[in-house]
């Protein structure tokens, strides 16, 4: 901005410059607003809604009156406290599985000199390119197979470590430099305690940004759930899976719905307002949710 | 440097140590990599090999179900209107959404660019459709564009937009431009950023318009991330499920299998039909014409893009 500066001066003075850009700027925040708008209406109708009675839902207004029944409803006879439980139970287990095991991947192709380093990099790479429709199949036959179907270890299991994570730890401990690790050694620090107490928190702005990456996709995760708690198991049901199976059972129960649908965004909106920096950083250098 | 005198006193010593240290330094390695890379093996690598194997028998949820290995599985397949209609819809959704969600998300980054007052504000409005779940956001919007809903009380229809054969591809076209455009936006924002000021300081001192610095200097200087969305983004849509999935209560594809999708049909094959060697035969076939889609396009616009 301080580089433009002298060169918006050194333009000679036209008369109604200043007013176009009035205008200008006018005009960007007029379009800015509608498009928040356009974006927020669906949100703010939903929020509205849930505050309606049955009857009242299929008004476009505000509530009339406003009443708090459906919240008591979806609380107490949708079993909705469960399934927070639940996913809240699995994202703070895979989350931190998750990350420390990426981590501990990330630092041993990173820094550790062991044969056949690239070659096991490449394959942890090569898991990049393995759609889950591809791996749905198998993975559901082995989880049955294993007699780990309908319970939290398979969903566990199979989000034990993420490629995209690791390869992201790997990537962020190349640029911490050498001369902490070779202070940790002369200290008599083992690789475990080097790992665990120099490195690891060194890294820390990495691990915050995939965890609540990780986070938000294991609390807005639908499909695995599905697969593996959705063929009739309600006592390990997502927030995601109650609140598909809210809809698809009580078509018409909007205020309820609506009620279900505000539970399941909030927590992920609240990390989102609290760690905005780290979402938008992460989201870019991570690559995109699927 | 108590090292050196070690080194003039046993040589052979130190390096039976500093050999004895690689060796260490090894095994840790492999110790920290073991279990991660073993995850991979067991959930990605070996499943690979078995999906291929499962499509050559008659499978059902607790093994094989008939004698007979071959590629029956793939003949069922390939000669399914079902599975034509479900790759002729992921086609026209694909063309459809990529194109909308790199110009909507491309404007946005835009906007977000200028330099005005409120930027993170308007950059968290944008992108916070992005970070909802795709489940709420897919009943909230069966609920505005329901019958009685919003959109047709403000505007006038009398439609079911999402229970007509005819709109509901449109309707989730929609949707995931809506809920998707942020995350393009921030890709966009960070190329935009990216770009040199000085670029535009010389298109200022020649005095060129905005539409013309944009057409003629910022959307070229934009190709990189124009192909890597392209990529990403298009990969993305061909993975559709959880939207078509709430959108009609299951994986019937209902109405009329307007919402029969690759993944959808690979699901239904599994748990609505029990025929886990569809499914899989199913699933690689897929996988092979995504394969192939990429391949093609790595040779074609990513020419384009390295030249």
């Amino acid at each position: 901005m301080t580089a433009q500066t002298p060169i918006v001066q050194a333009k000679p003075y036209i008369p109604g410059r200043a007013r176009s850009e009035v205008v200008r700027k006018v005009l960007l925040y007029a379009i800015m607003l509608a498009v928040a708008a356009v974006f927020f209406v669906p949100f703010l109708y939903t929020i509205v809604t849930a505050f309606k009675s049955i009857p009242d839902s299929v008004n476009v207004g505000l509530p009339h009156p406003w009443t708090t029944s459906a919240w008591h409803l979806v609380w107490t006879q949708y079993d909705f406290p469960t399934y927070i439980k639940n996913s809240l139970f699995l994202a703070a287990v895979v989350v931190s599985c998750n990350l420390f095991l990426s981590a501990l991947g990330g630092y041993a192709f990173a820094r550790l000199r062991f044969p056949g380093r690239e070659l096991l990099f490449l394959l942890v790479l090569g898991t990049l390119m393995v759609p889950d429709q591809l791996r749905l199949i198998p993975i559901f036959v082995m989880i049955v197979h294993w007699g780990l179907f309908g319970s939290f270890w398979s969903y566990i299991l199979i989000n034990l470590a993420s490629a995209v994570n690791l390869f992201f730890m790997r990537q962020y401990f190349l640029t911490i430099p050498r001369d902490f690790e070779e202070a940790a050694k002369l200290d008599g620090a083992g690789y475990f305690k080097t790992f665990w107490r120099v490195m690891l928190p060194l890294a820390l702005p990495a691990t915050a940004a995939l965890a609540i990456l990780q986070f938000q996709g294991v609390w807005n995760d639908f499909f695995w759930p599905l697969i593996l708690f959705g063929q009739g198991n309600p006592d390990h049901y997502t927030i995601q899976l109650g609140l598909a199976e809210l809809r698809f059972t009580y078509t018409t129960l909007w205020p309820e719905i609506a009620a279900g649908s505000i539970i399941a965004i909030i927590p992920v909106l609240i990390v989102f307002l609290a760690f905005q920096r780290f979402f938008v950083s992460g989201v870019v250098s991570a690559g995109v949710k699927g | 440097m108590a090292t050196t005198t070690a080194t003039e006193a046993a040589p052979n010593r130190l390096r039976a140590s500093m050999l004895g240290a690689r060796v260490r330094e090894a095994g840790w390695g492999y110790a920290f990599a073991f279990v991660p890379t073993a995850v991979f093996g067991l959930f990605f690598i070996y499943p690979l090999g078995y999906a291929v194997y499962i499509s050559f028998f008659h499978w059902g949820i607790l093994g094989k179900t008939a004698p007979g290995t071959g590629t029956f599985n793939y003949a069922k397949v390939i000669h399914d209107p079902v599975f034509h209609t479900a790759l002729k819809n992921i086609g026209e959704y694909t063309v459809a959404v990529v194109p909308l969600e790199m110009t909507l998300g491309l404007g946005l980054a835009l906007l977000i660019n200028q330099k005005i007052r409120g930027r993170n504000f308007f950059r968290s409005a944008f992108y916070f459709p992005s970070i909802a779940s795709s489940v709420a956001i897919a009943v909230i919007v069966l609920y505005v564009f329901s019958q009685g809903g919003l959109f047709n009380h403000a505007f006038g229809f009398g439609t079911d937009w999402y229970g007509n054969a005819g709109t509901v591809g449109w309707g989730i076209v929609g949707m995931n431009t809506w809920t998707t455009s942020g995350t393009v936006m921030l890709f966009y924002l960070a190329a935009l950023q990216a770009i040199p000021d000085d670029v535009y300081e010389a298109a200022a001192l020649d005095d060129t318009g905005a539409w013309r610095t944009f057409w003629k200097i910022t959307f070229p200087l934009l190709r990189p991330a124009h192909f890597f969305c392209l990529v990403v983004f298009g990969i993305g849509a061909l993975k559709l499920f959880d939207q078509p999935f709430i959108v009609a209560a299951g994986a019937s594809g209902a109405p009329n299998y307007s919402t029969m999708y690759p993944i959808i049909y690979i699901y239904n094959a599994a748990f609505g039909v029990s025929d886990f060697g569809i499914a899989a035969a199913a699933g690689v076939l897929y996988f092979i014409l995504i394969f192939a889609l990429t391949v093609v396009e790595r040779f074609t616009v990513g020419r384009q893009q390295a030249a």
